[in-house]
């Protein structure tokens, strides 16, 4: 199967069907799909604002990430589940779409960079690491995760 | 604290919009003959400096002196919200921004991430609050190092969502999501006063609290379930379900959100 083949299929799956023909379905799991995305901002912005020292900044790198981990986690399945859902009712137009695949590309890179690079900085011992790699790792981190959002706001753009 | 006058600020940018959309028409009763504005430009050199400006004031308030012919007529006319939300309506700013091919999207983004800043770290706050996450970090903490945030995050979503108001002004006005958008705002912000000037005051006596007094754990929970509801009342203010155009309506709809429909509307 092609890739348009595979969004085409997306876009005449029962699901994406129902969503398309109800009225208040696509902006209610919008709306949770926007809810969603200030949860994961906030626990992004916690974790980076901490590394770049700008927030709590008596609390060990690592214990602020530990804390914010589940609701990053959570939020994060909460947009891909309400995210999946908004693609399966309009994937022939996401498909041609710059701004989707502008977003999905800042989101593997995204995911890719918290779960690896990130996680490892966060977790290391901070007295042998230079405090510059922690600034520059939050501000990789805001700028990718500040691509998936904005890049998802204009899916909506026409 | 600084925060507490931040809550002033959707008034302030209120009173900048009517000075930026100052009436292009005068109403009926401001309307002037000529030869009454002629008799004032002839008395002011005899007044005051300060009734000089007032009388300018006026004078261009006034302007331009056609207005006198049609004045009567004028719909945009009068001093009621709606009248000024109109005249907002058409006045250059806002149809330049409604209708530039980025501008309105720009603002939007600034506003949708400034989302983030805001709304995120305020619920992280509220979450410790509720003991649900950072029990082990004194909330006197949590809040000197997260509240400044969100207070940079609200400013730019006031400005932001000003701008967006700003690009349609009428139809946003008479919007039912953004009314309760409005109201819901100005209940948050009443809690966020009544946490500050109540049980915050006694922070010292359970900071370290994993489990948070009541009082604290009502205004965390007054403060998410607010927040969530404007947050999904302002993404649905771009849905038209229950705009004015849309009749028939049912009365309640049309009450709540000010609509006058016509008789063939009916």
């Amino acid at each position: 199967m092609s890739l348009l083949g595979f969004f085409q299929w997306c876009e005449q799956s029962g699901i994406g069907e129902a969503i398309r023909k109800s009225a208040w379905l696509f902006p209610l799991i919008e709306a949770i799909h926007l809810l969603g995305l200030g949860l994961i901002g906030g626990a992004v912005l916690v974790v980076d604002l901490r590394l770049l020292g700008l927030g709590l900044r008596r609390q060990s790198v690592a214990q602020v990430a530990r804390d914010a981990q589940p609701w990053l986690l959570g939020s994060l399945m909460l947009m891909i589940a309400t995210g999946g859902l908004l693609f399966l009712s309009e994937a022939i137009k996401c498909y041609y779409h710059t701004a989707f695949w502008l977003k999905m590309t800042s989101l593997f890179l995204a995911l890719v960079f918290t779960f690896t690079v990130q996680r490892k900085v966060t977790m290391a011992d901070q007295t042998r690491l230079r405090p510059l790699w922690g600034k520059v790792v939050a501000l990789v981190s805001v700028l990718l995760w500040s691509g998936v959002g904005i890049g998802g706001r204009w899916i909506g753009f026409s | 604290m600084q925060g507490r006058w931040i809550g002033l600020l959707p008034a302030f940018v209120l009173v900048l919009f009517y000075l930026v959309t100052a009436p292009a028409k005068a109403p009926a009763h401001m309307a002037q003959k000529s030869h009454e504005v002629g008799r004032q430009i002839h008395l002011i050199s005899s007044e005051s400096a300060s009734v000089q400006w007032a009388r300018l004031a006026t004078l261009r308030n006034a302007a331009p002196l056609t207005a006198t012919v049609e004045a009567g007529g004028d719909e945009a006319a009068g001093g009621s919200l709606l009248n000024f939300f109109r005249r907002m309506a058409d006045s250059s700013w806002s149809v330049g921004l409604h209708e530039s091919r980025y501008a309105y999207d720009l603002i939007e983004s600034v506003h949708v991430w400034a989302l983030c800043l805001f709304f995120g770290l305020a619920v992280m706050f509220d979450l410790r609050l509720l003991g649900w996450t950072m029990r082990s970090v004194p909330v006197s903490e949590v809040a000197r190092r997260l509240l400044p945030w969100t207070v940079v995050g609200f400013v730019v979503m006031v400005i932001s969502g000003a701008l967006l108001f700003s690009a349609i002004p009428l139809r946003s006005y008479q919007n039912i999501f953004f009314r309760a958008k409005m109201i819901m705002l100005t209940l948050a912000g009443l809690n966020v006063w009544i946490f500050h000037s109540g049980i915050y005051r006694r922070v010292a006596t359970w900071d370290v609290n994993s489990v948070t007094p009541k009082a604290a754990r009502v205004a965390g929970a007054l403060s998410l379930v607010l927040w969530v509801a404007i947050v999904l009342s302002g993404r649905m203010i771009a849905y038209n379900w229950f705009d004015c155009d849309r009749q028939p309506q049912p009365a309640i709809i049309n009450f709540l959100t000010s609509c006058v429909p016509t008789e063939s509307e009916r």
